[in-house]
């Protein structure tokens, strides 16, 4: 197939892959075009079409989510959110503060880095043992272009210096993904064909190598005895995937022009590592709105101990944050606060744009919880997390529940991935380790309504 | 069902002998006299080939009547995606002569051949446009090749053709692809003859303390940091490793494993322009600040950022020194502007840093174009960058190519390798960094071309200690699987009750030390090149660190445990007391003073005096105060913990890359506790290896020596079988591994239960034990059926059984046989019985000698010629 036919082609397939999101995240595509696609159709009627991992590290201390007062399970409806918490109060039937889930395994102390999300022992500099959820998530959701997108949220410095790096996702054993932190790498992989200026530029610069570095794979490809053809066609698709996204993208580039942030000084010179951060949100909900992706993984503080948020006033950085009491200092307050705000952009965002019969926000599901479990320093008995949206009924909200801590992570991972349709039992959880860690089976009946 | 499955045998057996009888009479003459060649394709499809093997030798147990194990095999037709797995089954069972039962006619040594290599060629066609049929390709199947046809006579009419290795493509692995990489922006110290142990220019990029493969920038240069460990490790630029390898027991890399993705080619990607920026200019592109390039930390601690730094990279000073190779992308970018010359020279150095090659002229011109292109719309500054990273995509850089592309086949469409092809397959047997001059010069003058040539340089490679051979250490790992036990995740309380530290991560630190250990005996072993193979398994010598006092220790008994916390408490308690005595009298001592101090008619000499004496009974007190609390008795009332002393030796660990947390190098080299460990098997490292959270794995243990020691193979666990032990902790394993006893499952069980449960005499974190459970461990065991009627029967313990197994010639055979697919990268067939042979010869003649086994295997024709279809290329 020569360029152009395949052009060509990716055109279509990229008509036909945004489709899957109909015509209301898609408003330009309609009709024939806008067919479920054979993963879309995997979905479990009403179970999430997106989800979103937010990860506050440092640990997430039950007092800060769980009402005053509230010591078993009950409806929010009357409850008063905390002060960390307060901007969701308006959100109040949307969410599900579930405390009780435990992580003990996971050796979350320092941060369980992977294994907060893949469920199994993770320690600083110990690679991951498999893959995580999200990823898992974003295999088996209905297709997108980019299926998984993750960005990592730290201190300027950091993000400067290390403008990639991976804690938290990974697609197996000994494969890391690796989370974005520079917005404006990430504007240009996202908007690079709809973009002007340096952006524009560099889009161009990378396509013409990437271009230029397929046909010459391709041509060392043709020499090669058959039995290694297979192999190597991987790796040139590889390259055909990689330039394909971008053709992809540029092909619906009239719809994602609706969606593109704008570019304005906080990218390129920000005052505040927060000036990064909200960017970088604004590119994930961009993402998502656009039907670009469908699983959204945010690191805030990127899966390890450290992190800034300058920006909320907050001049202590780094380690000792995590040193520190959350319940009622004013530190974790606002860096709370600021990540309520963040969810209530995602959640207010997602519900502008039409989908089926109600919103995007109807069909996602957001976790979000801490790569620390409770605290810096911590055992992992205890792992608060709150769902927001219920996904058209099928999960539990409104409420919060408290379990007796004899259920991993693990459980609810399962949980998500029974609501989109994946049969599991338990995830990346041996029988033998069950034993110990897991009193029950299959999903957390207290989650899904 | 499909319609006529359901014929009985005897009406089949009529059917079946009236066709052969009719329609093939003569041609099962033609066929018993004909020659076979082993793997040639075999002629006959299921009606007329497969079907009679099956009546002859498997209906008896397996039809409707009798359908033994649930196996009907009447119902099995001709090999189709349905089916595949059941005639997976019946290929192995056959190869591995499983079937018929020892006590049935046993089919003649080619008809079980060409029966084993039909079902291999049929499973290939079936599954070729449903993934492919690849088991028979897998090292952990190679032992299904009768290990007596390789080393024993051939039976008449078995024809062997010249043997090779097909052309093909052979991706690196991430420890490759990581110390490649290094190479680009780090100097590594040259090797110190004087410290042999000490890592150097050559060897790997090891793991981290956490197991972790990491590529760091600018450690040799940090002269000052902010924060203990974590936070350094965060502040520290690092890359990890992209390629992925499934990280499993045995062989980890045939040629035909593994590909890149697109994942990690977008990876590899970024990473590179992070390299190549670290290559121009160095730490300072990887700083916050310039003021952090300084050789005095105290004029950055006037500048530096105000609050808490750590984990930031503005919490690291680096010295001004330039340590990093100055290659000529810092010629390039040192100065504005470029010429085509130092760009074509900037390609060249990067194309031959990541390929090992020089690259050809329209490589080069391909390259230098993309950079150009890059160039014009970005700019020099990250036009460079961008261009040069696609560098690190080439096909070259992540694969090795061994295409033979240039000359004519021989009669056997074998064409030797040579030039780069052959420098670098040499190159590769040994090295994970580019060759060395005197073999770049060879290449480059038409001196890689023989057999001799590749002698030459094997030789001079081999005796010389200074140039680093990681790929003989890698090849000891994937054999012994020694360095998984870091990777083993314990239950904590499990972990507790073996006696050793269960806090944090002290045990898979522990691990990770005890993997550099075992490898540096490993080399020790080497490095006196005798009875390699009998030394590692039968050695009294170990390198050990302070942790290993512990882990080669003896957990205490229930009795002695008791007893050891009843005196620990005497210790303590009078510990305790005679802190409160002296802290008494020090605040006896101190009120005194403090007395003394209101004396108004105090000399100001006196007085200050007595102000310091004060002090030092304030400091004295604070330090009582908290012996009281914490100072105890050192008594360890779980393990009776082992001296282990002797003379000081390194361990090869990576150098500092996790501040004051990295490993260190020291060592001893000590003796083990008589009786008790003999040899590698018996370490901790390989003993935790395979084990699993809670226990021993007696199976894992007990596949391996049937594996990698006896040379024979277990089929795969059945699907329908659950493969798993009864949850019942008050019981030893042994007890709860009775259900593998039951007929179906012993079967295969025999083969590897009764070989790994020798070694419960250590638990689950490697310690010496005399009791489990408050009873005397039973460590009995035995060898079955193992190939050599000399060493089958009941053994004692570990130590008897490994004794028996160091002396056995068989076990030496099977070790050639790992060697050989190591090093080859593929699993051996019969035709490479000369090959198996020599080695094998090669290995003995030199008095056990590793050098000589791999000088054997490297110049033999399986290593230096590959099979090539120049037709097939054509079609291309």
């Amino acid at each position: 197939m020569n360029n152009l036919d395949r052009r060509t082609a990716l055109r279509r397939l990229a008509m036909g892959a945004g489709a899957a999101f109909g015509s209301a995240a898609f408003p330009g595509l309609t009709g024939a075009a806008a067919k479920s696609t054979s993963a879309a159709g995997r979905v479990a009627s009403g179970g999430p079409k997106r989800v979103i991992f937010f990860l506050q590290n440092q640990g997430f201390d039950p007092k800060t989510c769980i009402p005053a007062g509230m010591k078993n399970s009950g409806s929010l409806a009357k409850a008063v959110l905390p002060e960390p918490i307060k901007a969701l109060e308006p959100f109040k039937e949307k969410l599900h503060i579930i405390n009780g889930l435990h992580g003990l395994h996971t050796s979350p102390s320092h941060s369980a880095f992977f294994g907060a999300l893949g469920g199994y022992r993770g320690s600083d500099g110990v690679p991951p043992s498999a893959s995580t959820i999200d990823y898992e998530l974003s295999k088996v959701l209905p297709e997108t272009l980019l299926p998984h997108l993750c960005i990592g949220m730290d201190s300027m410095e950091n993000m400067v210096a290390k403008p990639t790096v991976a804690n938290l996702s990974a697609r197996g054993a000994g494969k890391p993904i690796f989370m974005h932190s520079n917005p404006n790498h990430l504007y240009q992989m996202l908007y690079g064909g709809i973009s002007s200026g340096d952006i524009r530029s560099q889009h161009e610069a990378k396509s013409g190598m990437f271009d230029r570095i397929e046909q010459m794979a391709a041509a060392e490809g043709k020499s090669l005895p058959t039995a290694d053809k297979l192999r190597f066609h991987e790796f040139v698709q590889g390259f055909n995937d990689m330039n394909g996204l971008r053709e992809r993208l540029g092909a619906v580039s009239d719809h994602l022009e609706k969606f593109a942030p704008e570019v304005d000084e906080g990218y390129s010179q920000p005052e505040f590592e927060t000036d990064w951060h909200d960017r970088l949100l604004d590119l994930g909900i961009s993402a998502l709105k656009s039907g670009t992706t469908s699983v959204l993984t945010i690191g805030s503080g990127r899966g390890e101990i450290f992190g800034a948020w300058k920006g909320l006033g907050v001049e202590e950085q780094g380690h000792n944050l995590g040193h520190m009491e959350q319940p009622d200092n004013p530190i974790w307050v606002k860096i709370r606060q600021y990540n309520s705000r963040m969810l209530v952009k995602l959640m207010e965002e997602l519900e502008s744009v039409p989908e089926g019969s109600g919103t995007m926000m109807d069909n996602t599901l957001i976790v979000y919880t801490s790569n620390n479990a409770d605290r810096q320093h911590t055992s992992g008995a205890t792992w608060p997390v709150m769902l927001l949206g219920n996904c058209n009924g099928v999960f539990k909200s409104g409420q919060f529940t408290q379990l007796d801590g004899k259920r991993p992570i693990n459980a609810l991972y399962s949980t998500l991935l029974n609501t989109v349709g994946v049969n599991c039992d338990r995830f990346n959880m041996s029988d033998k380790m069950a034993a110990k860690f897991d009193n029950g089976s299959g999903p957390l009946r207290e989650i899904l309504a | 069902m499909k319609t006529g499955r359901l014929i009985s045998r005897s009406s089949f057996s009529l059917a079946f002998y009236l066709v052969v009888f009719v329609a093939s009479g003569i041609g099962t003459l033609i066929r018993a006299a004909d020659t076979y060649t082993p793997g040639e394709p075999v002629k006959g499809n299921f009606k007329n080939f497969a079907q009679g093997f099956l009546e002859k030798h498997c209906y008896e147990c397996h039809d409707d009547l009798t359908a033994e194990a649930d196996l009907n095999l009447l119902e099995l037709e001709s090999v189709d995606e349905t089916n595949a797995a059941v005639w997976k089954s019946v290929w192995a069972q056959v190869s591995l002569q499983e079937m018929p039962p020892k006590d049935e006619t046993q089919p003649e040594v080619i008809e079980r051949l060409r029966f084993s290599d039909w079902i291999v060629g049929e499973l290939q066609r079936v599954m070729k446009k449903r993934g492919g049929f690849t088991a028979h390709l897998d090292p952990k199947k190679a032992n299904f090749l009768d290990h007596n046809l390789l080393f024993g006579e051939l039976p008449e009419g078995i024809e062997l053709v010249p043997t090779s290795s097909p052309a093909r493509i052979w991706r690196i692995t991430p420890q490759e692809h990581i110390t490649r990489l290094n190479e680009l922006i780090n100097t590594e110290p040259e090797f110190d003859p004087a410290k042999p142990g000490l890592r150097a220019h050559g060897d790997v990029v090891p793991t981290n303390h956490g197991g972790e493969l990491k590529l760091y920038f600018g450690t040799d240069r940090i002269t000052s940091w902010v924060g203990g460990t974590v936070a350094y490790a965060t502040a520290v630029k690092s890359v990890p490793v992209v390629l992925s390898s499934g990280r499993k027991h045995g062989l980890e890399n045939y040629p035909h494993f593994y590909s890149v993705n697109s994942a990690e080619a977008t990876q590899i990607l970024g990473k590179a322009e992070d390299i190549l920026q670290y290559m121009a200019y160095g730490p300072l592109s990887i700083v916050g600040m310039p003021e952090q390039i300084t050789d005095d930390p105290k004029t950055y601690d006037k500048v530096k950022p105000p609050g808490d730094l750590r984990g930031l990279p503005t919490a690291i000073t680096y010295s001004t020194k330039v340590v990093r190779p100055l290659t000529p992308v810092y010629e390039l970018m040192k100065e504005p502007g470029f010429s085509d010359e130092r760009l074509r020279e900037a390609v060249d150095y990067v194309f031959e840093a990541l390929t090992f090659r020089p690259p050809r002229r329209e490589e080069s011109d391909d390259y230098v174009e993309i950079v150009k292109n890059s160039i014009d719309t970005v700019g020099k500054e990250d036009g460079v960058f961008m261009g040069l990273s696609s560098i690190f995509l080439d096909r070259d850089a992540l694969f090795r190519p061994e295409l033979a592309m240039e000359g004519k086949p021989d009669e056997h469409g074998r064409v030797m390798l040579q030039d780069w092809e052959l420098g670098l397959a040499v190159n590769h047997a040994l090295r994970y960094i580019k060759p060395d001059e005197e073999l770049r010069k060879s290449i480059v003058e038409g001196r890689m071309r023989t057999r001799e040539d590749v002698e030459r340089e094997v030789g001079r490679m081999l005796s010389d200690d200074s140039i680093r051979k990681p790929r003989i250490l890698r090849f000891f790992r994937d054999f012994f699987d020694h360095d998984l036990g870091g990777y083993i995740c314990k239950d904590t309380r499990a972990l507790g009750e073996t006696g050793v530290s269960n806090r944090g991560v002290a045990h898979y630190r522990a691990m990770f030390d005890a993997t550099a250990s075992t490898d540096r005996l490993i080399e020790l072993v080497l490095e006196k090149d005798k009875d390699v193979l009998k030394e590692l398994l039968t050695t009294e010598q170990v390198v050990v660190n302070n942790t290993d006092k512990t882990y080669f220790g003896r957990r205490l008994t229930e009795e002695e445990e008791k007893a050891a916390v009843e005196r620990k408490k005497e210790e303590d308690a009078a510990i305790i007391a005679q802190v409160k005595a002296e802290l008494k009298t020090v605040e006896t001592d101190l009120v005194e003073v403090e007395g003394n101090l209101k004396s108004k008619d105090l000399e100001p000499k006196a007085k200050k005096a007595l102000e310091n004496r004060k002090r030092r009974l304030e400091a004295d007190r604070k330090r009582l105060e908290r012996e009281r609390k914490s100072k105890r008795s050192d008594i360890n009332v779980r393990v009776a913990e082992v001296e282990l002393d002797g003379p000081p030796i390194y361990a090869r660990v990576g150098r500092r890359s996790f501040g004051r947390g990295s490993m260190t190098p020291e060592r001893k080299l000590a003796t083990v506790p008589e009786g008790e460990r003999l040899g590698i098997l018996t370490h901790p490292a390989w003993l935790v290896s395979h084990s699993d959270a809670m226990d021993n794995h007696a199976i894992h243990r007990g596949i391996w020596i049937r594996e990698r020691l006896l040379g024979g193979g277990i089929p795969d666990v059945p699907i329908t079988v659950d493969a798993q032990l009864p949850d019942e902790p008050q019981n030893t394993l042994r007890e709860r591994m009775r259900v593998t006893r039951e007929k179906y499952c012993w079967t295969c069980h025999e083969k590897m239960d009764p070989l790994g449960l020798p070694f419960e005499m250590y638990n689950h974190a490697g310690l010496f034990r005399t009791t489990e459970k408050g009873e005397p461990v039973d460590t009995s065991g035995e060898i079955i059926d193992s190939g050599d009627p000399g060493l089958d029967g009941p053994v004692a313990n570990a130590i008897e059984m490994i004794e028996k197994l160091a002396e056995s010639e068989r076990v030496e055979q099977v070790f050639v046989r790992h060697a050989f697919r190591f090093w080859m990268g593929r699993n051996e067939t019969l035709h490479d019985a000369p090959v198996l042979q020599a080695a094998h010869k090669a290995y003995r003649d030199g008095g056990g000698s590793m050098k000589a086994l791999i000088t054997s295997l490297v110049t033999s024709d399986a290593f230096l010629y590959r099979k090539v279809n120049r037709g097939e290329v054509t079609a291309n």
